[in-house]
């Protein structure tokens, strides 16, 4: 039984594996070659002048400079906007926090797809549109990050905060010094999964933006794509580059994005 | 005591306020432009003729309309089960005592990190006839004769196969983590008990494993439900909605209608319909969860 077992984890490691190990391997082979059997995609001559020209001769490195600087703009600002309305509704005892709790609840309930296009109309009256701004802001207002990162600030004990209080720290005090500092795994978690929701977002910059300046690499890629159809090699560079980055970081923390995802239960 | 209560009201505020900004200005005010619009033959540089009700008749009857939604439902129905019994199997995969353990755990999250549109560019080169990784590779082990090929996306059951596969591939990850780690939270001494009762591996997955991770797979079903009923960019990329709009998206359609047909008042209109749906979608996992609650207490 147990061979069996290894065999049925190994083929699963396979085709999980198979199509990211052929994107690397054609890659790097030459252009124009030719293909008569799967045997030849893993033959050599091998090179990484395609590399280059895509490197250099296309807008790609830019695109994927505009995805980074999104993703990290919009993950940097939604967790400190989402981390200082969770402390509202969690610590602070003022009226109306149960009314703000559903109000915050009940935006888990709308989903963006379904207001996109009235969205994309009021992104146009604020002249947002083609702009990073309007890329970045409408992405900020996340209740799903307030509402763990409220759950998370629950967990800390309200006679900690007093004492702080007592020694004659203010409220913002006890935000920066004591519920940030200890939640720094939640907050790193929510970090973490709202860069790559970032960086998968399409819907919104497929819309928003025409300019290819600003274009993010979802939307550079079918661009670049629709242009090379016949030869496989430029294609998967393109397809390479663009992973190459967020599969080092993927590695680099793996370990917060394992516990970012399982400790809050909640998909990216 | 008075004067406290306001110091409160006014901090709290403060510290919504970045928050309610934005959620207001991006979230609550489109959903109400968006009832304005519906009444409009609203295009996009915004000539607008008030035209009542009609939109909401129209879309009722509208024959693509009700297809797209048809096509996002079946989509539902193909990746919800498939992605359910994939994740737990691929958990129990890396929760295995081995040295390859992290590899596992490594190689199918990764897909999961990538961009959509490489995601779906590659499952697209994969499945391509001639060259494609699949068809070269049943040549190879001459499951298909060499001068035949599958055509994968001109054919309507084939192509819902391949964007089913993809998406599987390309998703699986979160929800193999979830599942993984409820699994790792089962308590070792159950298992030992169970051993000690003279369980096999088969009555310990069944008796104990799976009913452990009924809480999560609950969780992950409703929002697995709710975010492939929302799909739209793997479809795009991948046959279009093609072969003859046979897999076309609710979402696909709305963009469709709202920017190439130019009727942003219409494609709000079924946005509003797609909204019902999902509605309903969020009260049942609602539902379902909060009887989740009832039953562990």
């Amino acid at each position: 039984m147990k061979w069996l077992y290894r065999l049925i984890s190994a083929c699963m490691a396979f085709l999980f594996a198979a199509p990211l190990v052929w994107m690397l391997v054609v890659s790097i082979k030459e252009e124009g070659m030719k293909i008569i059997t799967v045997l030849d995609w893993f033959k050599p001559p091998y090179s990484l002048d395609v590399y280059k020209e895509i490197l250099t001769g296309t807008k790609l490195t830019a695109w994927i400079g505009n995805s980074l600087l999104v993703a990290v703009l919009v993950m940097v600002l939604t967790v400190s906007v989402a981390a200082l309305a969770g402390f509202a509704l969690s610590k602070i005892p003022f009226r109306y926090r149960t009314f703000m709790f559903f109000v915050v609840l009940a935006g888990l309930l709308i989903p963006g797809e379904a207001t996109i296009i009235p969205l994309y109309q009021v992104a146009k009256d604020m002249d947002l549109l083609n702009s990073y701004q309007g890329l970045i802001i409408p992405a900020l207002a996340s209740p799903v990050a307030v509402i763990v990162l409220k759950s998370f600030f629950d967990g800390i004990p309200n006679d900690l905060l007093e004492s702080v209080q007592i020694d004659g720290g203010g409220t913002w005090r006890i935000f920066f010094r004591i519920v940030l500092p200890l939640t720094r795994p939640a907050l790193a978690s929510m970090a973490i999964l709202t860069f790559i929701g970032s960086w998968n977002n399409f819907l919104w910059p497929f819309l928003s933006i025409t300019d290819d300046n600003l274009f993010t690499l979802p939307m550079g890629i079918p661009t670049l794509m629709s242009q090379y159809s016949e030869d496989y090699v430029k294609p998967m560079v393109i397809n390479a580059i663009a992973s190459i980055p967020i599969i080092i970081l993927f590695v680099t923390f793996e370990r917060q994005i394992v516990k970012g995802i399982s400790m809050s239960g909640i998909k990216g | 005591m008075r004067m406290k209560k306001m110091r409160a009201d006014v901090q709290a505020l403060m510290f919504l306020l970045p928050f309610l900004v934005v959620y207001v200005l991006f979230t609550i005010w489109p959903m109400i432009k968006g009832v304005e619009m519906t009444f409009y033959k609203w295009t996009l540089i915004k000539k607008m003729d008030f035209i009542g009700l009609d939109n909401y008749r129209q879309v009722l009857q509208d024959r693509e309309v009700w297809e797209a939604l048809w096509h996002s439902a079946i989509f539902v129905v193909l990746t919800t089960p498939t992605m359910i019994v994939l994740s737990i199997s691929l958990a129990l995969i890396a929760n295995r005592q081995s040295v390859l353990q992290k590899f596992y755990r490594s190689i199918f999250f990764i897909p999961s990190v990538l961009s959509v549109a490489v995601a779906s560019y590659l499952g697209l080169f994969v499945f391509q006839p001639y060259t494609g990784l699949v068809n070269s590779i049943l040549h190879l082990i001459q499951m298909l004769p060499g001068d035949k090929e599958i055509f994968w996306l001109t054919e309507r059951s084939l192509a819902w196969i391949v964007i089913t596969l993809i998406t599987l591939w390309w998703t699986v990850g979160f929800n193999f983590i979830l599942h993984l780690s409820a699994i790792q939270e089962i308590p070792d001494e159950i298992y030992e008990a169970a051993k000690l009762d003279g369980a096999n591996d088969n009555q310990i997955f069944w008796r104990i494993t799976l009913p452990y991770l009924t809480p999560i797979t609950k969780t992950i079903m409703m929002l697995q439900i709710i975010a492939s009923f929302k799909v739209f960019m793997q479809i795009y990329i991948i046959t279009g909605g093609g072969p003859l709009d046979q897999t076309r998206p609710i979402i696909q359609l709305i963009y469709q209608t709202g920017f190439r047909k130019n009727n942003l008042g219409y494609a709000a209109t079924m946005s509003y319909l797609l909204f019902v749906i999902l509605l309903v979608l969020s009260a049942l996992q609602y539902w379902v969860n909060n009887r989740k609650g009832a039953e562990d207490r």
